[in-house]
């Protein structure tokens, strides 16, 4: 069997003591000082800013009732035992009367966002927003009834918050922009009110450094 | 002394005059629950015991009672921030059993997670050390820097930690147009972010003289207690299930693996360092593989060829509201049944070898399944190092050794 894996023996770097003494202090002092100046934030101030998550992301879940044709494999593949089905008289356009179908809801009490039931339907009746920050008032409210379960959850955040989307950099890591919704193209985000308070943490964040 | 009353499960321990018995634990501020019972004489450690099974959570158990693609978001509740590595031998184990190989797309994105779970799990490992030692510009580094590769990982699975992507078969998406770019940007800023580590952490005096010559595992010792992981890999022992026993995309990949002689706290932080840059060396030639060949194989025949048009319009991205490069299950997976038969299988986790033996008697449940942290072999290691440092040195011992009490337990 080729094994290109290999095992390679290293040292931890030895210093003379001056060289401990001196450069280690420096060392770290610059790369402090360097930071002091110019550190990477990526603080998210969280209700007046929120991300915006690309699609994919595996949020809240939603029904498309029409397209769902009651075969149970959501409430059998969930492992919380979030999903069930309840039965209920709906009107069947094919064999045109009234019968019992059963329809899958969820209590997301119980949810752990795992997203199999939405990979598991066959017929995509089941679908992801790309948010995950909700408040219920209870935890009643928390168990969906098959009305609450086909409407979008209500993004409370995005009525006042600035969407942000973070992107990566190679000098940076990740750097916040703002995120624009046609186009996509993105800006720095360098509002006065916003730097201000991340420039207190990241002083913090300096000060076990320096 | 006299006899002590002694019932069933009981442990007596006399303690000798001079000595107090301190505990660390049972809620930690730094790693979660656990708990570590030391006595010291002054301020020496004159006995360390870690309190195994103080966080126990039936696991193995709880894994008999669930259908087989169900104990793949259990498991992976043991050590939610190595996710891909904690479930992927359960993954292996039952596909041993049903006798299928993923094709080689499917086992490159899973060692491309995989990877990045080692990083995001060093960083965290690494962040935790320095706040043991006070030193909180490096916690708020590494977990900043640890945002990077879990925002590699929310790309590739979309979700941030428990991520449940290697399936039987295959995996759960494939990535996404703009994932190599961003995987090769974030490679090349942590490199040069490694270098202000050792700059600012490791190089610096006031840590060096906290780690260097604490807490020595010597090869021997090592041996004896069946430690695992960077720990070992410290201590000048050449192991690692990726050299001894290559899985998934490993056997493709040109990799090192870092070892260290000193087997002192210093040297198990520096190869984590080290482990990090191999890493990002896997992350660009898994991306590379990826985006070089055309995006299929990523599940089995046996359970994609029969997989109908709409499958395969969601994968493509045709239907707008269910996003792109989806591997959809198909509904069998829900009452999946293995057929009877016993697998085993180990992958180096971010903190070393994690092993799983399955057994299935043809049911919709498993028959067993055992379960072998890494962090659990490594934790009795405190027992042996710690003895005769200073009080003081038990957190440099205990971050340096990356040890997680949930995986400990589980």
């Amino acid at each position: 069997m080729h094994v290109p894996a290999k095992p390679s023996p290293k040292e931890v770097p030895r210093a003379t003591f001056l060289g401990r003494a001196v450069a280690g202090n420096l060392g770290a002092l610059a790369v402090g000082v360097k930071y002091f100046f110019d550190p990477n934030r990526i603080t998210l101030l969280y209700p007046h800013e929120y991300i915006k998550l690309r699609q994919g992301y595996r949020g809240y879940i939603v029904l498309i009732f029409d397209k769902c044709i009651s075969c149970a494999s959501c409430a059998r593949i969930c492992p919380a035992r979030a999903m069930k089905m309840v039965s209920i008289n709906v009107f069947d356009k094919k064999l045109k009367k009234y019968m019992k179908k059963k329809y899958p809801v969820i209590n997301y009490n119980r949810c752990i966002f795992c997203g199999f039931c939405v990979d598991v339907c066959p017929t995509e009746a089941l679908y992801h927003v790309p948010y995950h920050d909700l408040v219920y008032n209870s935890m009643a409210d928390m168990v969906l009834t098959l009305e609450d379960f086909q409407k979008e959850p209500e993004f409370v955040t995005a009525k006042e918050g600035v969407p942000v989307t973070y992107i990566y950099d190679e000098k940076k890591g990740l750097v916040k922009v703002h995120y624009e919704e046609e186009g996509g193209e993105v800006q720095k985000a360098e509002g006065g009110q916003a730097s201000a308070a991340t420039e207190a943490q990241g002083e913090q964040a300096q000060g076990g450094g320096g | 002394m006299e006899a002590a009353p002694r019932l069933p499960g009981m442990e007596v321990r006399p303690v000798e005059r001079h000595v107090y018995e301190v505990q660390i634990g049972p809620a930690h501020p730094g790693s979660g629950h656990m708990r570590i019972f030391v006595e010291v004489d002054g301020d020496i450690m004159v006995r360390v015991d870690p309190d195994i099974g103080f966080v126990h959570r039936t696991m193995e158990k709880l894994a008999e009672g669930r259908d087989w693609i169900k104990n793949i978001p259990l498991f992976e509740r043991m050590a939610i921030l190595d996710a891909c590595n904690i479930t992927l031998p359960y993954v292996e184990a039952v596909e041993k059993i049903l006798d299928i190989d993923p094709p080689p797309r499917a086992k490159y994105l899973r060692t491309l997670l995989c990877e990045i779970n080692r990083i995001a799990s060093h960083l965290y490992g690494m962040g935790i050390f320095g706040v043991f030692l006070g030193h909180s510009t490096l916690y708020m580094w590494a977990f900043g820097d640890r945002e990077v590769f879990v925002q590699l990982a929310e790309d590739l699975t979309g979700a941030r930690l428990t991520h449940s992507y290697p399936v039987f078969g295959g995996v759960r998406r494939d990535i996404p147009d703009d994932f190599p770019q961003n995987a090769r940007k974030a490679a090349r800023y942590m490199r040069n972010r490694l270098n202000e580590y050792a700059k600012i952490f490791l190089n610096n005096p006031n840590i060096r003289k906290r780690l260097e010559g604490v807490g020595v595992l010597d090869k021997n010792r090592a041996t004896e207690l069946g430690i695992v992981g960077p720990n070992v890999r410290a201590s000048g022992i050449k192991y690692d299930v990726r050299l001894v026993e290559p899985y998934e995309a490993y056997d493709e990949l040109d990799f090192e693996i870092p070892i260290f002689e000193e087997g002192d706290s210093l040297a198990r932080a520096w190869v984590r360092v080290e482990e990090i840059r191999q890493s990002l060396n896997i992350i660009e030639q898994a991306v590379d593989w990826l985006e070089r060949h055309p995006r299929e194989g990523f599940m089995h025949d046996r359970f994609w060829k029969n997989a109908p048009q709409l499958y395969k319009d969601i994968y493509n991205g045709k239907i707008d509201y269910a996003g792109k490069y989806r591997v959809k299950l198909m509904p069998l997976f829900a009452s999946l049944k293995v057929p009877a038969g016993k697998a085993s299988a180990r992958v180096e986790a971010g903190r070393g070898e994690m092993f799983y033996y399955v057994e299935s008697d043809g049911k919709n449940v498993p028959y067993r399944v055992r379960v072998v942290s890494p962090s659990f072999r490594n934790v009795i290691a405190f027992k042996y190092v710690m003895p005769g440092h200073r009080l003081m040195d038990l957190p440099a011992i205990y971050g340096s050794f990356d040890y997680f009490p949930p995986e400990w337990d589980r």
